[in-house]
């Protein structure tokens, strides 16, 4: 039955109404959870909120429990989800430059656009200082291009690549996530506690 | 003291959350594991077979290749040496034991054309096609009768008796139509004509007067 527009459950022509409405409730949950503050977010790199953590690793064990259960079930066709391709060095480089960014700015580039739309000085700062990088790397763009384009390992996914049977990695995984959560907590409870 | 209860359970709350999540996981990992069906599902290869789209007449055939229609790809599916000795115009030779090596897939698993599949009957033709719908290829067609039916019917037509209706008569004249496209040659068509003779007509002379020179007469 699943994944619905590939399989004309519904048509494709809603794609992008069926997106903004998405992105209208994630923004609005964000909000809601206080995500739109950067000393919550990077609390995460100093030790007193791992809320961010523990929301994003909980969303993720928690769908990808549900896309195997659904599977498993016949509702949902796992070979028909989009996986994203693999730029091996592009994603390592990209994903420190983010890191930097994240520490220093206190924001993700989601949560950044969130607190823009609740007007904080800060976030509006740090959306001007994404769109300064979106400027000089669009306009050194053929410098980059073999680190963006080359490296190419096709749409793989964790699974392919270990080689290990599906379901026990959802297993470790979690278990993994339940490990990480109880860690932080130990962590949270040693820092000083700072009001925000 | 109810609600000292409900604390007191609501104490272990992530503990709670952390072993519904560990017993969820497990489960996936413990469910009894079947095998999975590939490609499409068979209620749809059933209504793909009995679907009367799945088979295309030869009459069809003909009409699509004299319109040179380019949204249709023409595969034979006989082996190489039936391929060789007759084949339909255009046509791309895929031997039934080679339909899934590397080269023909671009041709079977596509969306922009029609593929019609051929043999010397439809009978392998029909296998090569449940083998693609099976695994989901679209846009398959047969041809009806293959390649003995293409010659009964388009290059050698029967040709009806007057006692038949008006209809048959009709579709005599477009098969045999057909096959002069596809090169045969009637008697009737060879019969030649005896060469009329031209008389050249003689050419007719125009004579054209010339301006006779005026004399030359006092300037200013």
């Amino acid at each position: 039955m699943g994944p619905l527009i590939p399989n004309g459950v519904i048509p494709i022509e809603w794609d992008n109404i069926i997106a903004i409405l998405i992105g209208i409730v994630f923004g609005f949950v964000l909000e809601a959870s206080g995500f739109s503050s950067s000393r919550k977010l990077a609390g995460v790199f100093y030790g007193y909120d791992f809320a961010v953590l523990k929301v994003f690793f909980t969303a993720a064990v928690v769908s990808l429990i549900g896309v195997y259960y659904m599977d498993y079930l016949g509702y949902l066709d796992i070979t028909q989800l989009y996986v994203h391709p693999l730029y091996l060095w592009g994603a390592i480089i990209g994903g420190i430059i983010m890191g930097v960014g994240f520490v220093a700015g206190g924001f993700c580039p989601g949560t950044s656009l969130c607190a823009v739309a609740i007007g904080k000085i800060d976030a509006i700062i740090y959306v001007g200082g994404i769109m300064a990088g979106i400027f000089i790397f669009s306009e050194l763009y053929p410098l980059f291009q073999p680190i963006y384009e080359g490296y190419f390992y096709g749409n793989v996914t964790l699974e392919d690549s270990l080689g290990i049977n599906p379901y026990w990695f959802v297993f470790i995984f979690s278990m993994i996530a339940i490990v990480a959560f109880v860690i932080s907590d130990m962590v949270r409870k040693k820092t000083k506690k700072i009001f925000y | 003291m109810v609600k000292k209860k409900i604390a007191k359970v609501l104490a272990f709350r992530y503990k709670i959350l952390a072993a519904i999540l560990i017993l969820l996981a497990g489960g996936l990992v413990l469910l009894p594991k079947y095998q999975k069906h590939e490609g499409i599902k068979p209620d749809e290869l059933v209504s793909n077979a009995i679907s009367p789209e799945r088979y295309m007449t030869t009459d069809r055939l003909a009409h699509i290749i004299i319109n040179q229609d380019p949204s249709f790809i023409l595969i034979d599916v006989r082996d190489e040496k039936s391929f060789a000795s007759y084949t339909l115009p255009n046509a791309i030779n895929i031997p039934l034991e080679k339909l899934f090596d590397e080269g023909s897939d671009s041709y079977l698993n596509q969306n922009q054309f029609d593929v019609v599949l051929f043999s010397n009957d439809n009978f392998h033709a029909d296998q090569a096609w449940i083998l693609c719908n099976r695994l989901g290829y679209k846009h398959m067609r047969v041809l009806k009768g293959g390649i003995n039916q293409w010659f009964t019917t388009i290059i050698n037509p029967l040709k009806p008796d007057e006692n038949m209706p008006a209809a048959a008569h009709e579709l005599y004249a477009t098969r045999k139509a057909a096959s002069m496209f596809f090169g045969v040659v009637y008697p009737e068509q060879v019969k030649v004509e005896a060469p009329k003779i031209v008389k050249e007509e003689p050419k007719k002379v125009i004579t054209v007067e010339k301006k006779k020179k005026a004399a030359a007469e006092g300037g200013c």
